[in-house]
């Protein structure tokens, strides 16, 4: 569904049945698979607790893997018996603290894995990558004395200096004020796209793996929800907890009546192919929703959100129900105002009716 | 890529399960043959000498623990709530009693109360030519001694606690009327308590284990007790008897203290605070401060150093500098030398097992490790002895013995030092260097050694002062004829040769104070990054 990535790059990390144990004291992981081809950004999204940071430990090689496989370039990095150490596998990493080494200054930290190279190639490419990272004044600083945006750069540009097979960025924006991880955010994600990095990024907010990333893995007690582009992800969420986790979701009871889905809103498109019980849960996204008509209707406005760019409204409709609907900036409705609702989404996504709802 | 198997801790695991093994043999050989011994043995121990010792070594700890709390908590809040002339400079001044052994201490003043003594003068100037003081062999002997040369504990901790106190919970109290007294007692004093139970803590410990000034000042607690029935009447079944009482007693004790400091952790209710800004004294104030701070630095330390430098001039005039005097300082400090590097490498895979993992079994070695901390010096001689002469007897009179006593002895100090260290790095600098291709070694030299390497050294400092201090091991298993200082001094002062027993005593305290300072850097530490 993205522009991003031609489907005939070669895959660069294949997760194949995944199973870690939490003997570590991290969350464990379940069976999880999935790829990354050559330049992809791939965000894995969950709550904290999820498994997200002990998936990316696996592939770095700090937690070892029970059960599976984990095949960098083709070549198995980890399974039940083998286990390739972190620093044979050419994983750059960014850590959340960014762990910055606090005795070296910002080029000696850059140059930390390049080693291998002369001095004079050393220097070149520590220089590359400074200027890449705008840090190119700071190469004589110490990690304490810059800011948190620029210890971030510092980070970024250690773990690409050794040009990595796949960078693994552990919530990288959780340190930087509000403000900072918006910028960082369009930062990074042109200079993977430059420099045609693959890389795999925790986060637990929606909206950083909806703008960084050609596809989202989202992770819900140590097991694979879905993985799919953003769009889908939140056009078409594969559970529940996807659709709510993913972006705000109301539940609305259904039934199937002559290839329709009928409900207190209005009837609803049946998806192809849908093969289950008649009585169903549809998930309404606010964007799904429109208001017509205010002065009569069967809902009343309970709540308005003013959110800059958009009014959220909290919706009660006649069963007692609340759903939300977006409307522009500056469609303004009166609190307790009778309105009438129309569904203007041209697909449905449902769930079976759960015994809770 | 080649392809290893993902084994890596287990040879850490193997080198710490045997260290901790070695650690703990020597007390589980103790607590063996005290629980075999005759029954007769505990009903002789039991009817005769427990009883007496038990009142003796609570009734010290108490009312050393009174006193500490008294000059510890006013001290520190003098300290740190009043600025006047010399505050900065008493602040140093009033911890260096530290740097006194508890038995360079206890024999100044076997000589400074002796009767007809230097005091007791002073005294009948004030109270009449027939008054008397008490003699330093009793209870207020010992209670003195003890309390002067502990309080510093309870200062240390009171000070970094008032420092640390939000006085938004003190200005709360005045809001609402409370006098400035009432303040102290209902907020100041409820709030610290962690850290005065702390330093209390630390405080009775160190009079429960002493020996060196118990036997001095002829105070029968414990561990003097256990002296004597190995040396006096070498009868180590009593011995072993009456430790595995003494080990049984600290221990719950410490559980006790775990379990307080679990339940009594206050919090400040925000992130950020205000600290406390010291108010400017009066001449008044600041001559009342000056007089109380200067009786205490004289008590505890001005005047029996003073002591110390005259006698070693009288003798150094005399020409009575003991001839072997350079042997035994090449003993002391290679003997300590080598404890403090033994110890550090051993604590090593330990002190890395517990910081970076955290399993039963890692748990189960740290915690063999430490229980040098229950083992007061004659408890771990006879430990180390007991199984000597028992699996080598050999090696019964060798340096080697005195060498594993102080392992078992110290190791803990230095384990304590070098957790505390690897604990402030984040196990995430090693894993960004391995990420980066570095191996395990040169991760280890060039990121983890490169930020400990501070903290380890003051561990091994630490540890070698404590080594060189030692007595009671010391005493016990050193080979014939391989005196240290400490040993120099017992065996002077036994004498009332006080001339002869200065010069070391002197230098133990010369090399033990640049120590102290050093302890109270790293208890400073901490407060200043976190403001």
């Amino acid at each position: 569904m993205t522009d991003a990535t031609p489907h005939d790059n070669p895959i660069v990390l294949e997760l194949q049945h995944v199973t870690c144990s939490y003997e570590s004291g991290q969350p464990a992981i379940h069976n999880i698979s999935f790829t990354a081809r050559k330049g992809d950004i791939i965000s894995l999204l969950g709550p904290s607790g999820c498994g997200k940071t002990t998936t990316l430990r696996a592939i770095a090689g700090f937690e070892s893997v029970v059960e599976g496989t984990v095949l960098l370039n083709g070549t198995p990095v980890a399974d039940g018996n083998h286990h390739v150490p972190p620093e044979q596998r050419r994983v750059g990493m960014v850590f959340q603290e960014y762990a910055l080494f606090p005795h070296l200054r910002v080029t000696d930290n850059v140059g930390f894995g390049l080693n291998q190279l002369s001095a004079h190639d050393r220097r070149r490419r520590v220089d590359d990558m400074l200027s890449l990272t705008g840090l190119s004044e700071y190469g004589h600083r110490y990690p304490h004395e810059l800011s948190g945006g620029q210890q971030q750069r510092v980070a970024l540009a250690r773990a690409l200096a050794p040009q990595p097979v796949l960078l693994l960025l552990d919530e990288p924006f959780s340190n930087l004020d509000p403000d900072m991880t918006y910028k960082m955010r369009g930062e990074l994600h042109d200079l993977l796209k430059k420099t045609q990095t693959t890389a795999v990024l925790v986060t637990h907010d929606h909206e950083e793996a909806f703008t960084m990333a050609d596809q989202v893995a989202v992770l819900h007690q140590g097991r694979l929800e879905q993985f799919a582009s953003p769009e889908t992800t939140y056009h078409l969420p594969a559970s529940r907890f996807v659709a709510e986790f993913v972006g705000q979701a109301d539940f609305i009871p259904g039934e199937i009546h002559h290839h329709v889905v009928v409900t207190e809103i209005g009837d609803l498109p049946l998806p192809q192919g849908y093969q289950g019980s008649n009585q169903v849960d549809v998930m309404i996204r606010p964007d799904d929703l429109e208001i017509r008509g205010s002065g009569s209707g069967s809902a009343r406005i309970e709540t308005r959100q003013f959110r800059g760019s958009e009014n959220l409204y909290g919706l009660r409709l006649e069963s007692g129900r609340l759903v939300h609907c977006s409307e522009s900036s500056t469609q303004f409705y009166a609190l307790n105002a009778q309105v009438e609702l129309k569904v203007k989404a041209t697909h449905t996504v449902m769930f079976e009716q759960s015994r809770n709802s | 890529m080649s392809r290893t198997r993902f084994r890596f801790p287990s040879p850490l695991i193997v080198v710490a399960f045997i260290l901790a093994g070695l650690i703990t043999l020597p007390l589980l050989y103790v607590i063996v043959s005290a629980i075999t011994a005759d029954t007769a043995v505990w009903r002789r121990l039991w009817t005769t000498r427990i009883p007496e010792l038990l009142f003796n070594t609570f009734s010290l700890a108490l009312s050393v623990a009174v006193i500490d709390l008294v000059l510890g908590v006013s001290l520190a809040w003098i300290l740190t709530r009043y600025r006047f002339v010399g505050s900065t400079v008493w602040n140093w001044l009033i911890i260096l009693p530290l740097a006194i052994p508890s038995y360079v201490l206890a024999y100044t003043y076997t000589f400074l109360l002796q009767r007809n003594g230097p005091l007791e003068h002073a005294w009948q100037m004030v109270a009449g030519a027939d008054a008397q003081i008490f003699s330093p062999f009793s209870f207020a002997g010992a209670t003195l001694v003890m309390s002067i040369n502990t309080f510093p504990f309870v200062y240390l901790l009171a000070r970094s606690a008032f420092q640390n106190f939000n006085i938004s919970f003190e200005e709360a109290a005045r809001a609402t009327g409370a006098s400035p007294l009432n303040t102290f007692f209902r907020v100041s004093l409820p709030m610290i308590r962690p850290s005065l139970m702390a330093g209390l803590f630390l405080a009775i410990l160190y009079v429960a284990s002493d020996f060196g000034a118990m036997a001095m000042l002829r105070y029968q607690t414990f561990t003097y007790a256990i002296y004597q029935q190995m040396t006096g009447r070498f009868d180590n079944t009593a011995a072993a008897c009456l430790s595995l009482f003494l080990v049984s007693c600290t221990f719950i004790f410490l559980l006790g203290e775990r379990w307080f400091r679990q339940r009594s952790r206050f919090y400040q209710t925000t992130g950020r605070f205000r600290k406390p800004i010291p108010q400017a004294c009066s001449p008044l104030q600041t001559l009342g401060f000056t007089g109380v701070l200067t009786i205490v630095f004289a008590t505890a330390f001005g005047i029996p150093v003073f002591l110390l430098v005259q006698w070693t001039m009288d003798a150094l005039a005399a020409g009575e500098l003991a001839s072997g005097f350079m042997g035994y300082v090449w003993n002391t400090i290679s003997l300590a030398g080598i404890t403090a590097t033994l110890a550090l490498v051993c604590g090593i895979p330990l002190a890395y097992l517990a910081c970076r993992k955290q399993t039963w079994a890692s748990l189960l070695c740290i915690q063999g490790a430490y229980t040098g901390y229950v083992l007061p010096g004659p408890v771990a001689a006879l430990a180390v002895l007991v199984l000597v002469s028992h699996l080598m007897p050999e090696l019964y009179g060798t340096v080697l013995v005195l060498l594993i006593a102080y392992l078992v002895h110290f190791l803990p100090v230095a384990l304590q030092g070098m957790e505390s260290t690897l604990h402030q790095l984040t196990p995430n600098l090693e894993e960004a260097a391995r990420s980066l291709g570095s191996r395990s070694l040169r991760t280890f030299r060039t990121v983890t050694f490169p930020l400990v390497r501070g903290g380890f050294l003051s561990a091994w400092i630490l540890v070698f002062v404590q080594c060189m201090k030692e007595l009671p091991a010391t005493l016990l298993l050193r080979p014939v004829g391989f005196d240290t200082l400490a040993i120099r001094i017992w065996l002077e002062a036994s004498e009332e040769l006080y001339q002869l027993a200065a010069p070391p005593a002197l230098l133990i305290v010369a090399i033990t104070i640049p120590v102290v300072f050093l302890l109270l850097k790293k208890v400073q530490e901490p407060v200043k990054r976190k403001a």
